[in-house]
């Protein structure tokens, strides 16, 4: 029983990661590369390095954020560990949500 | 020894080479390394056949190389075409032809590099910072072999009357608008900065201003200058980063525009920083919203503020608002700084009464020779020897200045000016595309965002995002327009001028 209970789990925290992934990785595309080629965005692209975001760009992934997944992103959070790129968006997500 | 700012940095290396220049995100340069850097630079460039006048370009971010690429220019005779490193290869390109630089230094990590280099032209192409491969030819150059190089001294050093420096500004790819600057007219201008900020070599700054555009270039001559020192953040993507460097740094100064500080208000509580060293903060780059200046003036009870306004064509800075009067001359952007005249003209030339609008005219060392082979557009703006800026304003009783618009249809998006007509003519490029007018609309963070409004051919589906991509491989990203809109027809004159204000 323990051990199916783990695997629905872990599908379920999957899931979730690849759908807040997927919702991230969209809405950088739709927006800021303006398109749906999913090969134009490696997860693990800084936006700061590849020219995605400029400041005021960061501020409207942080609005989108706050919205989509009902967190709130304080000012001390607003680091590159945190929101450079989608990897670590979908890190710092998971880590609000615990 | 004449006074320019070559000669005013050699000062500032004789007088405290071991104080700090500049810190970047890699190094902390003291002014003696600097000036071996600049040296070699010189080195380089002499022994590569630069003449006196001979035109170099450089896209480089800001940095300890940026300073010393920059002075090693002027320092070999050379006259410093410093790019924005947010252009796309076929701008870069552009640039380089017009003003026909012979040497382009650029990062070779830089993302634009790589069809820059497969462009190609009549220069040599310089990898700033590029790894060393041990491979060079004409047209690519390893930083390496200039680091490795003896510093030299300076073989003619430039005169006032000497052209320093051409900034390309807000022109189209077609017409290229090149403001050239004579090192009179930087040095006088330089001076007149100094003066009013009072600022001394015990002042060090916290920037995050490009060097590339006037505002900037005031910031890194003026601290060179009095052997100051520059703390450098190039980004502002993380406000909570840059204000906690300003306050391990202790810097006495702070510089920004109007968004610079839209944005740090709005994600940053500053009262959670020790920033008790912070002598004064400037702002030019647009107006600041008087409700901006009383939160900063709040928050910042102990730093001066000065409002400043300026132009490229003025080598940067016209007129600052005294700190002191910031209550009394609510939203004014002050008097004429020391050694310029100013006065507001109406349509018949002549001064206007208090009260009444006109345009901004100004007069002094500072102002520039003209337009880089442009006779017809600097006609347009110099004439009998004073600078029609273009800018609406009026002034009050006292001689203060308020401005009351532009004259032009120029947007002004963060600390960028830019031509609508070159955002117009990349998204006429597009087939489908019948029509565009292209306009600044209000914003509160960056004061315009970029507006267009577009008329497709009959059938065509063509969505926004169409557009905003093929703009996005066109253009810097700061020129993308953030709204679209598609409408029927643009609105337009008998003669078939559009009707912007019908747009606003």
């Amino acid at each position: 029983m323990a051990s199916i209970s783990l695997t629905i789990k872990l599908s379920e925290h999957l899931e979730n990661f690849m759908s807040t992934e997927a919702t991230i990785r969209n809405y950088i595309l739709e927006n800021y590369l303006f398109t749906e080629d999913q090969s134009a965005l490696d997860s693990a692209d800084s936006f700061l390095d590849k020219g995605i975001l400029d400041s005021t760009g960061i501020l409207e992934v942080i609005y989108f954020l706050e919205d989509e997944f009902g967190i709130k992103v304080e000012d001390t959070e607003m680091v590159p560990e945190n929101l450079d790129s989608v990897n670590n968006i979908v890190a710092f997500i998971g880590r609000k949500r615990q | 020894m004449q006074a320019t700012l070559v000669n005013r940095f050699r000062e500032s290396v004789a007088k405290h080479p071991d104080s700090l220049a500049v810190a970047d995100s890699r190094q902390r340069v003291s002014y003696q390394v600097l000036s071996d850097l600049v040296g070699k630079v010189s080195h380089y460039l002499m022994s590569s056949g630069l003449q006196k006048g001979d035109r170099v370009a450089m896209v480089v971010a800001n940095s300890a190389e940026y300073a010393g690429i920059f002075y090693g220019i002027w320092s070999a005779g050379g006259v410093t075409v410093a790019l924005n490193t947010q252009a796309k290869a076929k701008d870069i390109i552009n640039w380089v032809t017009h003003s026909d630089a012979k040497w382009l230094f650029m990062d070779r990590r830089h993302p634009e590099y790589k069809g820059v280099y497969e462009a190609g032209g009549e220069f040599t192409l310089i990898d700033v910072g590029g790894d060393d491969t041990g491979e060079s030819d004409n047209i690519n150059v390893d930083w390496q072999r200039i680091v490795d190089l003896e510093p030299a001294n300076p073989r003619m050093l430039p005169g006032r009357s000497d052209l320093a420096s051409i900034i390309y500004t807000s022109g189209t790819t077609g017409n290229p608008k090149g403001v050239t600057l004579s090192h009179g007219n930087l040095c006088a201008n330089i001076e007149s900065i100094l003066a009013y900020l009072e600022l001394r070599a015990e002042d060090s700054i916290l920037n995050v201003l490009p060097f590339y555009y006037s505002y900037g270039n005031s910031i890194l001559h003026t601290h060179l200058a009095i052997g100051g020192s520059m703390i450098l953040q190039n980004s502002l993507l993380y406000p909570h980063r840059v204000m906690e460097k300003m306050s391990e740094e202790a810097v006495s100064g702070f510089s920004g525009v109007p968004s610079t500080f839209a944005l740090l208000l709005s994600r940053v509580n500053i009262g959670d920083y020790d920033l008790s060293k912070l002598r004064y903060i400037t702002q030019a780059g647009g107006p600041l919203a008087p409700a901006l200046a009383d939160r900063l003036s709040t928050a910042l009870p102990h730093t001066e503020l000065f409002i400043m306004y300026g132009q490229t064509e003025a080598s940067a800075r016209l007129t600052y608002l005294p700190p002191g009067m910031l209550e009394k001359k609510r939203g004014s952007i002050g008097i004429a700084i020391p050694n310029t005249t100013i006065e507001v003209r109406n349509k018949t030339d002549e001064v206007t009464a208090p009260g009444e609008t006109g345009e901004i005219c100004a007069s002094g060392e500072n102002i520039m020779q003209g337009y880089w082979k442009d006779q017809e557009r600097t006609d347009q703006v110099l004439k009998d020897g004073w600078l029609y800026t273009g800018d609406l304003a009026h002034t009050d009783a006292d001689g203060y200045l308020y401005i009351d618009g532009r004259s032009s249809d120029m947007i002004k998006s963060g600390a960028n000016r830019i031509s609508p007509k070159e955002i117009e003519e990349v998204i006429q490029e597009l087939e489908d595309v019948h029509e565009v007018a292209v306009i600044g609309s209000p914003d509160e963070m960056l004061g315009e965002i970029i507006k267009a409004f577009v008329v497709l051919k009959q059938g065509s589906e063509l969505k926004k995002r169409n557009i905003q991509r093929h703009c996005k491989n066109n253009l810097a990203i700061y020129k993308i327009p953030k709204s679209i809109a598609f409408i029927e027809e643009l609105p337009k004159t008998a003669s078939g001028k559009i009707k912007r204000f019908l747009l606003k």
